[in-house]
């Protein structure tokens, strides 16, 4: 981490320690979204949020997982300065969602869908002008009737199809002990213009989130599972060799058994060693992994304590029992070249052991560490949240928020800046990497952003969070520069040439083509 | 024609008799299934309620076994009230005379809501998984009994319940405040004293320094956690210096760990007992009794009243192991092997967040090797099928001293334990199991 800020300096001049809070205004009352993650037991986890342009006008519609009540998608209407959405009739009005990640599976350049569900799965095939079909027949997959809960995706090396993982809860038939019966977790290889019937992923242990990830930087993604220990027996965090028959990372290559209630995995590079690290939500404390012995071993290290990422209890509100972490992004919301942490916070239902008034968090990056932001930055929030999403809502290149909870209406936040006058925070960049052919969205890829000496990496996944994620513009906040050079290492591995861009602008990354600007 | 009549009536009062027996033989039955459907839960709520630590557990399952027990008590079958034995529980509800009872039916009505209060704190899965036990125990229990009989049985079970829970409210243990840690712990500073082993934020206070205070169940009560009734040596004086006997004790468990064999691995793991991933250590030891149970076939009675003791002596080993622990306040090996020996040191457990001195899987594991040595005898030979974390496969054993004598050196392999500590705390624990073991139960 030192050697990391000390780089930084570079970047955010004049360095700041204490990092500059941005402002958030609610704007949810205004925003046209009115929708809640309804219903009881079965619908306790998940409850996520969706982020991904289907409008083609370059800003995120959201989708909500309605658990019992329908899923709805909101067209977004924004305009700098205000959040506007309207509801979209779209063929996304399924009942029992509980998440779904954006991801284009048949690369026609019109963004699908990935629908988890306590019942049925579906991939949603975009039609354009937010209008889907189910595509579960056409493509050959198999949605099953399990509580599916996770998701990631990734392209395997070669492949013109994605490989999917979608990863399931309890056994929901199982009322007075449903401990141990965890089900299934399924691979979704490519069979031609489709899915190959599902792979059982073998041991599976209850999992919250997974991510494709590459985590040490091999050129093939392993996968990570986050799993609830609230329900599996002999269970464990898990990482899988992505390999014709995936196997499980052991003890013999450093992966050593961490037990927690595994909600929610964030990524990003958050030492400045150019590898991922990984934030995990759980109840009471949050990890935050780190590489423990350099990419030669899978192990790592829980640094969360000593960077103040625990998260572990309400910092705001009174509620001094320990909270409940779902999901975390992190992001760079004040633009000072250090990524922040988000994570959304709510008790599982009204559990006397853990705060029922769990604010959530906005942990901003800095010279010691993070620092605790939430309530200075007004998205405190006290609902039962589940998902979220750090994600520019309204084009101005600044990173919202979103939170999507349990029981309650989501909610929106804009970030206005420094002040809610709209003073500028850092500079910074948006960046869409576009692949031709296959993966058009350059999942597995990775955008590297140099200022001085100092490189920003960040991994281009799909996956993790919880119940929900997002594609779309990449964000790196730049502080005090106002150019950046630019690249991306496409998941094939070929590396992009750095090429020059302005701050405060977006940009479109055409593979073996100079970027061009929004 | 008289003598007649009176065969006839012998006979028909000795089908009454056997029909009689026959119905309290299927009750004892009925009542069985209730015993253990609720063990089994309880077991899983242990696991999978924050609350329950392993101290919190132990009370949990020693008022679970005394509930069990007095529901009982009054069927005539010479078993003795513990009111009046136990401190501070000097009467229970009595029954209604004239009015019949059924034995499932009250233990059904006071388990059901003893598990409810005790477990209270538990999340959605296991409010949902109590609801649905106590709707299939109520149906199950009052199956072929009349419904007045089912209505003032269920009554006088949940009575007792009540009774029971009032009873504990004021024992020190029943409530517990942000899992059992204090908001905030101030080290003195004293060279050897407990410091924080982890890097969770939630555990940089130890767990429960006041549950020594608590009023035991069947040990005489402490003072100031100072005056144990069973005495306990003092740890070894605190020392730095190579060649010291604490330095020594230190070097002890650096080896072991250094070389652990697969066995001492196997063992370490087998007996790890982490609270949130298994039934914890008190839970343990109530399983391997409900096995053992199931094994000799014991009856409804004898498996209450085996519960009862076994419940009560792990309550008791705890209290008494927290007043120890917090009295001395011992460094973990841990702290002290990284500061003098090795600072890339790790054990091969994670260190519970407390005190070292005595070990507390010691000083229990012997107090329920006391209660069960004294009801199946000192040569048991028994294979422990508790399920263990991470698959560990069951262990076997010569006796329940053999078995806990290991689980006692298990935290030696584990890292997380000083010899003498070991020693010690097993000493304690078999002195504080007799309380249990010495109350009375039979007329």
């Amino acid at each position: 981490m030192k050697a990391h800020l000390i780089l930084t300096l570079t970047l955010a001049a004049p360095a700041l320690a204490e990092p500059q809070v941005p402002v958030f205004q609610d704007q949810t009352a205004t925003s046209g979204i009115a929708h809640a993650y309804t219903g009881d037991w079965e619908f306790m986890v998940g409850g996520g949020v969706a982020a991904f342009d289907c409008s083609g006008d370059g800003l995120p519609e959201l989708f909500f997982a309605g658990g019992t009540s329908p899923a709805a998608l909101y067209r977004n209407q924004s305009t700098p300065g205000k959040l506007a959405f309207a509801p979209q009739v779209s063929g996304l009005e399924a009942d029992r969602v509980t998440g779904a990640w954006p991801l284009d599976v048949d690369s026609d350049g019109v963004m699908d869908l990935v629908v988890l569900r306590s019942g049925e799965d579906l991939v949603m095939r975009g039609l354009g002008e937010c209008q889907f079909q189910r595509a579960n027949e056409a493509w050959g997959f198999d949605g099953g009737d399990l509580w599916s809960t996770a998701f990631a995706a990734t392209w395997e090396p070669g492949a013109t199809w994605p490989t999917l993982a979608v990863g399931s809860y309890i056994d929901r038939k199982e009322e007075a002990f449903p401990w141990g019966s965890c089900t299934e977790n399924r691979l979704y290889r490519p069979k031609g213009q489709g899915f190959a019937a599902p792979l059982a992923l073998k041991p599976a242990f209850c999992a919250l989130s997974m991510l494709f990830t590459d985590w040490n930087l091999s050129g093939r993604p392993s996968l990570r599972v986050s799993n609830d220990r609230e329900y599996y027996k002999g269970g464990t965090e898990q990482l899988w060799h992505l390999e014709a028959e995936p196997r499980l990372y052991g003890p013999d290559e450093g992966w050593k058994p961490l037990k927690i209630w595994g909600m929610g995995i964030a990524s990003a590079d958050v030492n400045g060693d150019l590898y991922p690290d990984y934030y995990l939500t759980s109840m009471a404390d949050q990890k935050l992994q780190t590489l423990a012995d350099g990419p030669g071993k899978a192990q790592f290290k829980d640094v969360a304590f000593g960077l103040g990422a625990t998260a572990h209890r309400p910092y705001v509100g009174g509620d001094a029992r320990p909270s409940t972490g779902w999901h975390a992004e992190l992001q760079d919301v004040n633009d000072d070249g250090y990524v922040d942490l988000y994570v959304v916070k709510g008790n599982v239902s009204a559990m006397p052991d853990f705060a029922k008034d769990d604010p959530n968090n906005l942990l901003l990056g800095g010279d010691t560490g993070f620092t605790e932001a939430g309530d200075r930055a007004g998205v405190a929030s006290m609902r039962q949240g589940r998902g979220g999403s750090v994600v520019d809502l309204d084009g101005d290149g600044r990173l919202d928020l979103v939170a999507a909870n349990r029981n309650a209406g989501a909610e929106v936040w804009r970030n206005t800046g420094s002040d809610t006058a709209g003073a500028p925070l850092g500079h910074w960049l948006m960046l869409a990497p576009q692949a031709p052919g296959a993966n058009r969205d350059a999942v597995g890829g990775w955008i590297e952003v140099r200022v001085g000496e100092r490189v920003q990496r960040r991994e281009l996944t799909v996956g993790g969070g919880q119940g929900g994620g997002q594609i779309g513009w990449r964000h790196f906040g730049l502080g005090a520069a106002e150019a950046a050079e630019v690249r991306v290492i496409w998941p094939d591995g070929t590396q992009g040439a750095w090429q020059s861009l302005a701050a405060d602008g977006f940009y479109h990354l055409p593979k073996g083509d100079p970027a061009i600007k929004r | 024609m008289q003598r007649r009549s009176f065969l006839t009536g012998s006979v028909a009062l000795a089908v009454l008799s056997l029909t009689a027996t026959a119905r309290a033989a299927t009750r004892d039955e009925a009542a069985a299934k209730v015993l253990s459907s609720w063990y089994r839960l309880a077991l899983e709520l242990v696991r999978h309620t924050a609350t329950m630590t392993p101290p919190v557990a132990s009370r949990a399952l020693a008022l679970l076994g005394v509930g069990a027990y007095e529901a009982l008590v009054p069927d005539g079958r010479g078993l003795v009230t513990l009111a009046g034995q136990l401190n501070g529980l000097t009467t229970l509800p009595d029954r209604a005379p004239g009015q019949g009872y059924d034995t499932a039916v009250v233990l059904n009505g006071a388990l059901e809501t003893l598990v409810a209060a005790l477990f209270s704190n538990t999340g959605p899965t296991g409010q949902r998984a109590m609801a649905a036990m106590t709707a299939k125990m109520a149906e199950q229990a009052a199956e072929g009994v009349a419904a007045d009989v089912v209505a003032a049985s269920r009554s006088v079970g949940a009575g007792l319940g009540a009774a029971l829970l009032d009873w504990a409210a004021t024992d020190g243990g029943a409530v517990i405040a942000n899992q059992g840690f204090p908001m905030s712990w101030a080290p003195k500073g004293t060279p050897g004293e407990w410091v924080p082993t982890s890097k969770i934020a939630l555990q940089q206070a130890p767990l429960l320094p006041d549950w020594g205070r608590n009023r035991p169940f069947a040990m005489p009560a402490l003072t100031d956690m100072v005056a144990l009734p069973c005495g306990i040596a003092d740890p070894t004086p605190y020392s730095e210096d190579p060649g010291s006997a604490f330095h020594t004790e230190a070097l002890e468990v650096y080896d072991t760990a250094k070389a652990l064999t697969q066995d001492q691995t196997h063992i370490a793991r087998f007996w790890s007992d982490d609270a949130m991933l298994t039934w914890t250590p008190p839970g343990h030891w109530v399983a391997i009794l409900l096995q053992v149970a199931e094994e000799r076939g014991l009856d409804l009675t004898a498996r209450v009243e085996a519960l009862a003791r076994m419940g009560i002596g792990q309550a008791d080993a705890f209290i008494a192991c927290w007043a120890a622990k917090y009295r001395f306040n011992t460094v973990r090996p841990i702290t002290y092997i990284q500061k003098v020996i090795d600072k890339a040191w790790t054990p091969l457990l994670n260190t519970p967040p407390f005190p070292e001195y005595p070990s507390g899987h010691s000083v229990q594991s012997a107090a329920g090797a006391r209660v069960l040595t004294a009801l199946f005898g000192p040569d048991y030979a028994f294979a422990d099928q508790s399920p263990t974390p991470d698959g560990v496969p069951p262990r076997s054993f010569a006796s329940f001293q053999a078995a806990a004598d290991e689980a006692g050196i298990s935290r030696l392999y584990g890292g997380i334990h000083f010899r003498p500590a070991i020693v010690e705390g097993a000493k304690l624990g078999a002195c504080v199991g007799g309380f249990a073991v010495n109350l009375r139960t039979r007329a």
